[in-house]
């Protein structure tokens, strides 16, 4: 019987479980070293006893390693290369990082309106000589998603006059919005030494162990890819993915919930429609950097289990940071987990010292049976208003999605049944709260504290891909991969389009490592191109996914 | 800052017809080009999701003959309820100003409707405004249609509605859909001076339009102090425009913006879908926004000579000449079926050029120096020989004119088979056939 493997690398804990046959069969908890997530998982490997399992099928990573890596500002400076056009000013938007702009305009159609200025290319080449040894490039032109021909011709010069760059194209993923385009590229090739040495060094301590398992990364939209085949930037924020995923996991599928996951200092919350997450309808967004990662619609909230409270102005107040441990279980600040200990909602932790928490809120004259009480109440109260606050956000983000056609608007507003599905280490003695103050049912996930390593281990492999196709110009474009090819087919394609494109996505996933059993098309928009009322071609828009999900079910 | 509220909403699943101008791939270059720009990631602007429009908001404004069930008005009721969306955003201060970039349009949509014309089935300026008015209490709104045809049906709507003001600069009506906004067409004679039209010589550009703005319509506009400003915002009169021939560019677009100030633009025309479009979508927009629209260049360039400098100066004074010089002149009727006042009479008849068909109009206005005044239009969609009224008590009616128009219901209940009473004084829409009250909205 093959195993699977999930680790959850968060800011406190990492989680790791080993799932053989739909049964937990290992679990548990390390201390995550934030300047060390390499040795941290091989640790979380170890404490679930890789070399000794039989038959590992999968091991799966939600690792923090890019994020941190960003946030810290521990990346490496890249050079940013412009091709900007006309349209709105660069300085309109908030740009975290330099950049050099050149000449060269596209329009919406991908047609060069002013051609590239290769006068000024040799300037640039010169600069990159004289700046560094192994210059990294990121190359991005507005409308290269439509047309890569700058990036592409400045690229191939760069290679020529500066030895030893590195360069990478915007068209590399081929969604719209330059100014994400241009930072996202920008992150990706800043984050792949970081990412490629963690993988190497990954892929030896486990095969060390002599596990020959392929491993795999989340990734924030709830997807996983092979280690080598992900694109670094793409593992960022795959924490609250894998809570999603691993809530999927022990759920009904077909359910629609509202998924709460309350950690040490985070709690992040969910949206899963009749057994599909909800995803973004934006890019993610970390630190200052507006990405085009597409991620799962999540809203974090920065309480949690471990959350300090504090008096401010004889006023019980949750910190956004935590203490330490709860004061209950060896702690030196009181925290949410120790007024549900005292309220008995909970028997994690000692319930004296629970009590003793509690009481270095009030003043001495003030630590009646009935005061200790009312101030955990107070504490939970809060606690609840803040994630309730959060996931009617959330509910409403997602009812005013963006809508581009009848349909869509007609039948925006489908009723689900939600209820709320409570996990996380911070999550037991709340649902009463919760079920409360949001007047929706709510249940405690069964391996509530795992739920995220559960989540990583069951994930199955996604990929979409997005057709754009100009039959006028005979052009293809793949948004997810970037490819642009010819198109040979009909001017005024039908069916052909849709095989096409499913074709193309079977033939990729093989190389991806992708099942496509359940590959699901989207609506194809047909746009007639008119000229001189003739339809002179078409642009066809259409895409198929194979949607986040997980394989199978947790049984207890 | 301005905080500027946006619903785009290209409708990508509706169309007149797959060689029609306004056809489904309408806003799709707008969409690429906005998009890409990443206009939503500006730190001001605020995206909203479209919305459906209630239908009393429909017939407290405009009535649907024979009912509303003969019509399909999903994607009309869609592009009607973004425009609401954002009036409704700006009144509860979310937003300083807003663009609602839908299709399909409405200028063209009147008083009456019987079907679609000029690309337009339902009035999304129209409706807007007099939900501001019932729900918020605005009283004076200034409407500015920008489009190269002349709004029709928004002048209809409010044409003796002397708290509104619309003004309207477009290609003369002799040589364009749909001839009509002639500088003599002033108002309603309790609204007499709240229309103003300035129809262009064909080939003006961005100089002429901007003088006209400068020089006549904004001033206009300041002695009306309206409370808001709508701006109609067709984009016909773009050098590329297949149906027009004036030559404002795109960045000439984001100056008339810039100078009208508009609380809420709203999209109308506008059928170059490739060399227009994008570009001026984007201007507006950035205009809205407060951020520089120079860069916003097309990649075509303007190739008819543009009428400017002295010609059109010339040509606009003497225009505003004659337009000072018109004397109203009414025709009162006494007819039995009117109540106790002295009436004003006109007719119309009103081409439908997407069906091809004609309605005939006559109107009369109760004369009323305390309020707009109530109205009958008694309609006939000729084809079908079908017939149907309406009768609209206005907002802040006197007592006379709302007592006018129960009585006019009261006596047509009984002659025709449609009778519509629109009592916007007290917000409340009836709707009787064949005599009897029913549900005016089915069902
Ligand atoms: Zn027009
Ligand atoms: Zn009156």
């Amino acid at each position: 019987m093959a195993s699977l493997i999930g680790i959850d690398v968060g800011g406190t804990f990492t989680d790791a479980v080993m799932i053989t046959n739909g049964v937990i069969e290992r679990k548990g908890k390390i201390p995550t070293n934030q300047d060390d997530i390499l040795n941290t998982i091989i640790s979380a490997l170890d404490y679930l006893q890789i070399s000794k399992a039989k038959n590992i099928e999968t091991i799966t990573v939600s690792t923090t390693l890019v994020t941190n890596a960003i946030m810290q500002k521990d990346l490496p400076e890249v050079e940013l290369i412009l091709f900007p056009g006309t349209g709105m000013k660069l300085s309109s938007l908030p740009w975290p990082v330099d950049y050099s702009v050149l000449t060269g305009v596209l329009d919406y159609r991908g047609r060069v309106v002013v051609p590239a200025d290769q006068s000024e290319w040799q300037t640039l080449a010169e600069k990159l000589n004289k700046q560094s040894v192994k210059p990294l490039t990121a190359i991005v032109s507005k409308f290269s998603h439509r047309n890569n021909v700058f990036e592409e011709q400045l690229a191939a010069y760069l290679h020529r006059e500066v030895p030893g760059i590195t360069t990478a194209l915007g068209s590399q993923s081929g969604q719209a919005n330059f100014y994400r385009r241009s930072l996202t590229t920008y992150l990706n090739l800043a984050a792949t030494e970081l990412f490629q040495n963690f993988a190497y060094q990954l892929k030896m301590a486990v095969e060390a162990r002599g596990c020959r398992a392929p491993i795999r990364v989340l990734k924030a939209d709830g997807g996983v890819l092979p280690l080598a085949k992900i694109r670094p930037v793409e593992s960022i924020y795959s924490g609250p993915a894998a809570s999603v995923l691993g809530t999927l996991a022990q759920s009904n599928p077909e359910e629609s919930y509202v998924v709460v996951d309350i950690g040490g200092t985070t709690t992040d919350i969910g949206l899963v429609l009749s057994g599909s997450p909800l995803i973004s309808t934006h890019g993610a967004q970390i630190g200052p950097f507006l990405t085009n990662v597409r991620s799962l619609a999540v809203r974090s909230v920065s309480i949690g289990g471990d959350s300090a409270v504090c008096l401010d102005q004889g006023e019980v107040m949750l910190a956004e940071y935590r203490l330490g441990p709860a004061y209950c279980i060896g702690g030196i600040s009181p925290t949410p987990t120790d007024a549900l200990r005292y309220l008995n909602l909970t028997d994690y932790g000692d319930l004296q010292r629970a009590e003793e928490a509690l009481g270095m809120l009030l003043p001495e004259n003030q630590r009646t049976a009935s005061d200790l009480r009312r101030t955990a109440e107070i504490i939970v109260e809060k606690m609840v208003e803040k994630i309730a606050r959060a996931i009617e956000q959330l509910l409403e983000e997602w009812k005013t999605e963006p809508a581009y056609k009848v349909w869509e608007v007609i039948h925006h507003h489908d009723d689900f049944k939600f209820y709320i599905q409570l996990s996380g280490g911070g999550a037991p003695g709340l649902e009463a709260a919760l079920e409360d103050r949001m007047k929706l049912r709510t249940v405690l996930t069964e391996f509530s504290e795992v739920s995220n390593a559960i989540g990583a281990a069951m994930a199955k492999p996604t990929f979409s891909w997005t057709l754009h196709l100009d039959t006028k110009f005979s052009i293809y474009r793949i948004e997810e991969t970037g490819e642009q090819g010819i198109w040979t087919g009909p001017k005024k394609p039908h069916r052909e389009v849709e095989d096409f494109l499913k074709e193309l996505a079977q033939k990729q996933a093989v190389g991806l490592g992708i099942e496509t059993d359940d590959l699901e098309k989207e609506i194809f928009d047909y746009f007639p191109l008119v000229e001189n009322y003739h339809t002179v071609g078409q642009i066809v828009k259409g895409a198929m996914h194979v949607p986040p999900g997980v394989i199978g079910r947790i049984r207890s | 800052m301005n905080k500027t509220g946006i619903i785009f909403f290209p409708a990508f699943d509706w169309s007149l017809g797959e060689f029609h101008p306004e056809r489904e791939e309408r806003l799709l270059y707008t969409q690429e080009q906005i998009f890409e720009e990443g206009i939503m990631d500006l730190p001001q602007v605020r995206q909203y999701s479209p919305g459906v429009a209630d239908l009393f908001d429909v017939l407290r404004t405009q009535a649907i003959f024979p009912d509303l069930q003969q019509h399909n008005l999903d994607a009309h009721l869609i592009a009607v309820g973004s425009s609401l969306v954002l009036g409704n955003a700006l009144m509860k201060k979310e937003i300083t100003n807003g663009f609602a970039l839908v299709r399909p349009p409405g200028h063209h949509s009147g008083a009456t409707v019987w079907g679609n014309r000029g690309f337009c089935t339902l009035n999304n300026e129209a409706i807007l405004i007099n939900v501001l008015r019932a729900k918020y209490g605005i009283k004076k709104i200034a409407v500015i249609d920008t489009d190269v045809h002349h709004g029709d049906g928004t002048q209809d709507i409010f044409y003796h509605d002397p708290n509104v003001l619309y003004i309207s600069i477009h290609q003369d009506g002799r040589t364009i859909f749909p001839g009509t906004g002639f500088t003599e067409e002033k108002g309603g004679p309790n609204a007499w001076g709240s229309v103003l039209n300035i129809p262009l010589l064909p080939g003006v550009g961005d100089e002429g339009f901007l003088y006209a703005l400068e020089n006549w319509i904004m001033p206009a506009v300041e002695a009306f102090k309206p409370d808001l400003i709508i701006n109609s915002a067709g984009q016909d009169n773009h050098f590329t425009d297949p149906l027009a021939s004036m030559n404002v560019t795109a960045r000439g677009y984001g100056k008339i913006t810039e100078m009208i100030k508009p609380d809420l633009a709203v999209l109308e025309g506008g059928y170059a879908i490739e060399g227009a479009l994008p570009y001026i979508n984007m201007a507006i927009f950035l205009a809205l926004a407060g951020e520089d629209y120079s860069g916003v260049v097309e990649s075509q360039k303007p190739q008819n000579t543009e009428i400017g400098g002295d010609t059109i100066r010339s040509f606009l004074t003497d225009l505003k000449r004659t337009n000072k010089a018109v004397r109203p002149s009414w025709v009162f009727r006494k007819e039995q079926f009117l109540p106790a006042g002295d009436w004003v009479y006109s007719e119309k008849s009103i081409y439908y050029d997407t069906d091809g068909f004609k309605e005939n109009r006559k109107e009369y206005i109760r004369k009323c120096s305390h309020c707009g005044g109530t109205v009958l239009m008694i309609s006939q969609k000729t084809s079908a020989f079908q017939k149907a009224v309406l009768a609209r008590i206005p907002f802040e009616a006197c007592p006379d004119c709302e007592q006018a128009g129960y009585d006019l219901a009261e006596t047509f209940k009984k002659l025709e088979k449609t009778v519509l009473l629109q009592n916007q004084l007290r917000d409340q829409v009836h709707l009787w056939r064949d005599g009897r009250e029913v549900n005016p909205f089915g069902g």
